[in-house]
């Protein structure tokens, strides 16, 4: 019998969640039970920095709870991710530690992206309902309590991802100080939301068409997705129907509005919110139609397990979304495409023969990868200080779909391709790495380096290499005709790197063509 | 069509008077003639043990508001001053009815060989020998006789208790009258059996025993007088929650500048000495309207344990059959595998229980199940349902109950059983603050070979197996995946989690059931309306909210038939202008006790079936956990119409509400004798039958496609 038990605990800024999963090859992921605990640790990690006592009991008792459930599911697996609230706190480890002890319950924290991404995924995994959606232009917008994220496609691959400070926690937080009747919230909430959105249109939006809007958030989907007259779901909903409920939301008091919508009244609030933000996006962008699939951390955390556990896979390639988006800061860098594309082919030509040598797998050659496309960045700033302004940007640019520590690989390999390597044991930059991810930085550097350097000249002429490992030589032959005097000569001193990682030595071989 | 609005208080009924009419329809069928003998006993024992309650939280709590100075007017109109007024005259009536109705009783006892010896006075020499050895043997030491004077206080009379009060003076004739009282005692059996030569039964009241030994109790006194008396009191603190909540916090702080359980009701013998009763009525600053003059013995609840008596099993009910097994359940079926097979509706008392007693038993026993959830409001002492569930954790299911400590007069009960589970590894939910959890839910989690499979029984009674052969109950077992997820949802709300992102199948009280009524009304009034039919079938026990009421009104004057079949409360009024004979109430009270809630609605020819643990009272609809679920499978939409039918077509045991308020017994010519309640049994057993005709025939029977 292969149906295993998987719950997924999503320890959100304002809420504790719990979702169980039946996960079968066969009948995919069935949920077959929710449980929300509403814990506000958001404002207290916001704004003093720490959880207090009580709010840690609280959350420990929870927790425990949640471990009793568990257990009468005959629960086989879990993961715990804690979001911003647990994030942002400065005693974090402590805590983290604390609620292990306390409740045998290991919680992961998800910086900003690694969360988008869950999200996303969990979008992605609604299957053939998604892919149409795609069809058409379409933006992904993911409300949360601290930021939004809005996605783009183009065709059917995301191709950017922005992070706007605009989350409903925050704003409402905002509003709060402006002392503004709750009447006046809409016409405040339109001014901030249109300043940043005609900056957003101007540098990423341009002349892309959205028709749709993909809404990941707590609010406007328990609304959309109201179960009807004999639990039918809706799921879709026009922009006269977003439009009918921002007039309701508008014209009656909050309570009324609870009444209305049958929700609890201590919702409405941020409901409000989300749906003039919903509508001033809306607007801004031209869309037509919004599509809220329901989803929630939890789903995501699940489909990333059955996902690893090879148990189910998604129609959607999501390595094609990291590279369109990679392509696309390239892009909006002026950085060469051809050179890249040169460049990306005698990387991984050397990363796929050389394999048994570096024992990396296949999400490293996807870095580096990004890497080779992302390799120039930096010289839209500075062609000097090549090395650290690539290093900038790449961080400062959210990737979805990458993690973190894998955006620090790729910023890395990117800078010390034109800078000296930091050796770990001097305490250099990077020192705060883990070694194992040091050393995968060390090792993509390296076929970098090499890689860079046969297209020293930028004209590329070593459009067609072939690779081979003998003994400890890595013969480059090259089928060329032009001259390479000039790679050759310094190939030297960036063979020196390859040569100190792998114990192996590039030869650079011409084979003239006919 | 009528414009016509119904929110004028003349437009409904006082709910306090409605209940009096109820009490007195479960005494005509004391008084039917048609009834055996014995049954007649029961239900003036029940008129009696109903008016009590009634007078400890209703009555009390009129008294409290008055004493509160509240003065808002209920859904008729009335302050509680002038409830009160109203009351104190139905309920005297009601009273005499009571022992007008005893007096008849106990001459026809007589005639069929049970003989009460209803004043000492009357007892023959060898009888009055036997009842002093008695009292010498078991009376005599239990016993506390107290006295009054001024260095001893009046003594506390306990709540409910039946006393003998007596005024005695010294021995050596000095001295005032003084107060003695001695409390008859609850721990010895109230009727006490005379042997007798002949084939008669005869019995005397313990209290006619003690007073004619009164004597002996105060050696020092002569006894001048001696007559039983009872007093209720307003002792319980929690007032029936039907009124707004801040005015139950304002009756709290009133009541604690109040002295405790003020005297509401006093009982005491006909003819009793003025000067006694001055004494008591002082004392106990009673006001001359609360007492109550009774010709005959005093609470007739020991009719009950009359009905007990061996040897009359022939002036006895024994025509409605005991609860029949359903076939579909055989002894020893998996019960998981029958319901699997099909939803399964099951029909209390004319049906048995023990399917759903085997259900938590088989559950506690299977190696598969993971969990079993639990609501428990009243259960029977010794229950079945308890030890399995102590089974099911000592075999380390997750089991999660939540036992109802609020339930009223069962408390002490329910902590038993409570701490009970506890100690068993159960996990146990002590009811929730603020709010009753009336709901009869259970949920069983299943690991099966394709994933996990819940089990949900859901009903309109309680998990009681003893109520459950007198309650007339429906019951629902599913495995339906959308119930089972809205039942998972319920108990994570129980457990204090929040509320699910919505709803399936279930309605749930507090917060979303009573809109979930009215839309169901209002459909069918938007269905009238639009000239399409409309038709409501509703069965509840009380009737009693002001908007479903209005509701109804409004659908009626629309166009919608209404038929109602409502046991007790009814403050909806018929024949209002505009509505006519559109709405119609009819009351059926019987051998069993009306208690399923069953709901009926047209739907513009989709017709819609629902049953629940609410009745439309503000309480169930406002302050308690309810569920209503929709029996939504043909052949059980099928049985629930027929049960409804039948109720509709009863001609002996209903009642019908006519427009000047009182009820009337359905008029006969041309309809025969149809009483539902037999017919259901009927049923039961024609089933139960076919099966077993079935079970042991020898023919074979091939099984045919069917569906």
């Amino acid at each position: 019998m292969a149906v295993k038990t998987f719950a997924a605990i999503d320890v959100g800024s304002y809420e504790l969640a719990m979702k169980i999963f039946e996960v079968s090859r066969v009948r995919g992921m069935n949920e077959i039970d929710h449980i929300r605990h509403s814990i506000d640790m958001g404002t207290e990690t916001y704004g003093t920095g720490k959880l207090s006592y009580e709010r840690v009991d609280e959350l420990c008792r929870v927790l425990r709870e949640f471990s009793a459930i568990m257990k009468s599911y005959q629960v086989k697996d879990y993961k715990a991710y804690g979001t911003s609230a647990i994030r942002e706190s400065q005693n974090r480890s402590i805590l983290l530690d604390q609620i292990e002890q306390r409740t045998g319950i290991v919680i992961d924290v998800l910086n900003n992206s690694e969360q988008r991404f869950l999200d996303y995924k969990s979008i992605a995994f609604q299957g053939e309902g998604f892919q149409k959606i795609i069809e058409n232009g379409t933006a992904i917008l993911d409300i949360g309590g601290g930021s939004i994220q809005i996605s783009l496609f183009d065709n059917d691959t995301l191709v950017s991802t922005q992070n706007m400070k605009l989350g409903v926690l925050r704003l409402q937080e905002r509003l709060n100080h402006v002392d503004a009747s709750i009447s006046h919230y809409d016409t405040l909430i339109e001014e901030i939301m249109e300043s940043q959105m005609n900056v957003y249109k101007k540098l990423y939006l341009k002349d892309r068409e959205i028709k749709n809007i993909i809404v990941v958030d707590d609010y406007i989907s328990a609304l959309v997705n109201k179960k009807g007259d004999g639990g039918a779901i809706k799921r879709f909903a026009g922009k006269d129907t977003v439009e009918h409920f921002v007039e309701i939301c508008r014209t009656k008091s909050l309570s009324e509005l609870a009444r209305t919508l049958d929700m609890p009244e201590d919702r409405m609030s941020l409901l409000y919110i989300s749906m003039i933000m919903l509508h001033t996006i809306m607007n801004s962008m031209g869309a037509e139609l919004i599509w809220a699939p329901g989803v929630t951390l939890c789903d995501g955390i699940a489909y990333e397990y059955a996902e690893k556990n090879h148990i189910i896979t998604s129609s959607h390639d999501f390595e094609k979304d990291i590279i369109a988006c990679a392509q696309n800061i390239s892009k909006r860098y002026r950085g060469s495409r051809k050179r890249s594309e040169t460049l990306e082919k005698i990387a991984l030509t050397i990363f796929d023969s050389m394999k048994r040598v570096h024992g990396l797998g296949k999400r490293e050659r996807l870095l580096l990868q990004i890497s080779t496309i992302l390799h120039d960045c930096g010289k839209y700033i500075s062609l000097a200080n090549l090395g650290e302004c690539s290093y900038n940007i790449i961080m400062a640019t959210e990737i979805i779909g990458l993690s973190h520590l894998e955006r620090e690989i790729v910023a890395n390999v990117v800078k010390y391709n034109h800078l000296d390597f930091d050796y770990y044991e001097t305490g250099g930059d990077l020192s705060f790495l883990d070694e194992e991810t040091y050393l995968k930085v060390a090792k993509l550097t390296a076929l970098l380096r090499i890689a860079n350097g046969l297209d020293r000249s930028h004209k590329q002429k070593f459009k067609n290499v072939k690779i081979s490992l003998k003994e400890e030589k890595l013969i480059i032959t090259v089928d060329t005709d032009k001259d390479i005097t000039l790679e050759k000569g310094l190939f030297g001193a960036r063979a020196d790197f390859f040569k100190e990682v792998y114990n192996i030595s590039p030869v650079i071989r011409q084979k003239r063509m006919q | 069509m009528s414009q016509l609005k119904y929110d004028d208080p003349s437009d409904y009924s006082n709910r306090e008077l409605s209940w009096i009419l109820f009490n007195k329809r479960v005494l005509s069928e004391a008084k039917d003639k048609n009834n055996p003998l014995f049954e007649r006993l029961k239900f003036l024992s029940i008129t009696s043990s109903n008016l009590d309650e009634f007078f400890m939280v209703r009555v009390a709590s009129l008294k409290d508001m008055v004493n509160a100075g509240y003065t808002k007017t209920d859904i008729a109109g009335m302050t509680p001053a002038e409830q009160l007024v109203a009351l104190n005259k139905v309920t005297h009536e009601l009273v005499e009815e009571q022992y007008g109705v005893y007096k008849s009783l106990v001459s026809k006892l007589l005639s069929n060989g049970l003989r009460i010896i209803e004043k000492h006075e009357k007892l023959t020499e060898k009888e009055a020998a036997y009842v002093d050895k008695y009292y010498e043997e078991n009376v005599y030491p239990v016993l506390t006789p107290m006295a009054v004077d001024s260095s001893r206080p009046f003594p506390l009379i306990r709540n409910k208790t039946l006393n003998i009060g007596a005024l005695v003076k010294k021995k050596n004739g000095e001295g005032d009258l003084e107060f003695a009282t001695v409390q008859v005692p609850g721990v010895l059996s109230r009727i006490v059996e005379i042997p007798s030569d002949n084939k008669k039964k005869t019995v005397i009241l313990l209290e006619e025993i003690i007073e004619r030994n009164i004597q002996k109790l105060f050696l020092n006194y002569d006894i001048v007088c001696a007559y039983p008396f009872r007093i209720m009191r307003n002792a319980d603190l929690s007032i029936e929650e039907d009124e707004a909540e801040d005015l139950l916090k304002e009756i709290e702080k009133q009541l604690k500048r109040r002295q405790w359980g003020q005297a509401i009701r006093l009982e005491v013998e006909e003819g009793i000495d003025e000067r006694l009763l001055n004494i008591i009525e002082e004392e106990l600053h009673i006001a001359q309207e609360d007492i109550y003059r009774i010709d005959g013995p005093l609470d007739l609840t020991f009719l009950m344990k009359m009905y007990g008596l061996n040897g009359f099993d022939h002036l006895k009910e024994s025509a409605y059959a005991k609860p029949q097994p359903i076939p579909a359940f055989l002894p020893e079926c998996d019960i998981f595998e029958v319901i699997k097979d099909s939803d399964r509706l099951l029909f209390h008392p004319y049906e048995t229980f023990s399917p759903v007693v085997e259900f938590v038993r088989q559950a506690a026993r299977d190696k598969d199940v993971l969990a079993i959830k639990q609501t428990l409001y009243r259960v029977s002492g010794n229950s079945p349902i308890i030890a399995a569930l102590a089974q099911a954790a000592e075999n380390g299911k997750q089991v999660s109950v939540l036992v109802e400590l609020k339930a009223r007069f069962d408390e002490e009960n329910n902590i038993v059983w409570a701490k009970m589970l506890e100690k068993a590894g159960c996990h146990v939910i002590y009811g929730l603050v603020g709010l009753k959890t009336h709901s009869k839910i259970t949920l069983v989690v299943r690991r099966e070979e394709d994933g996990i499979r819940r089990y949900v029984h859901l009903g309109t009674g309680n998990y009681n197996d003893a109520t459950a052969k007198l309650y007339t109950d429906i019951g629902l077992l599913t495995c339906a995946p959308s119930i089972g997820e809205d039942a998972t949802a319920v108990f994570n709300m129980l457990s204090g989690y929040s509320e699910p992102l919505g709803w399936n199948k279930l309605s749930i009280a507090p917060l979303w059931l009573k809109d979930r009524f009215l839309f169901l009304i209002g459909r069918e009034k938007e269905n009238a309306l639009a000239g399409r039919r409309g038709h409501i079938i509703a069965k509840v026990n009380s009737l009693c909210d002001r908007d479903v009421i209005e509701a109804l009104y409004e659908a009626g004057a629309a166009g919608v038939k209404i038929e109602l079949i409502i046991r007790g409360i009814c403050c909806l009024k018929t024949g209002l202008p505009g509505i006519g004979n559109n709405i119609t109430v009819r009351s059926i009270v019987g051998n069993f006790l009306e208690h399923s809630r069953i709901f009926y609605f047209e739907n513009d020819g989709k017709p819609e079936y629902y049953c629940a643990s609410a009745d439309w009272m503000p309480r169930n609809l406002e302050r308690r956990v309810e569920i209503m679920f929709p029996v939504d499978k043909p052949k059980l939409q099928k049985k629930l119409r027929a049960i409804l039918d039948m109720q509709l077509k009863d001609t002996v045991k209903a009642h019908i509400l006519k427009a000047d308020g009182t009820y009337e017994k359905v008029d006969k010519r041309g309809k025969g004798f149809y009483n539902s309640q037999l017919e259901f049994c009927h049923m039961a057993q024609e089933a139960a039958r076919k099966h077993e005709h079935f079970v042991n025939s020898r023919v074979f029977i091939p099984e045919t496609h069917h569906e």
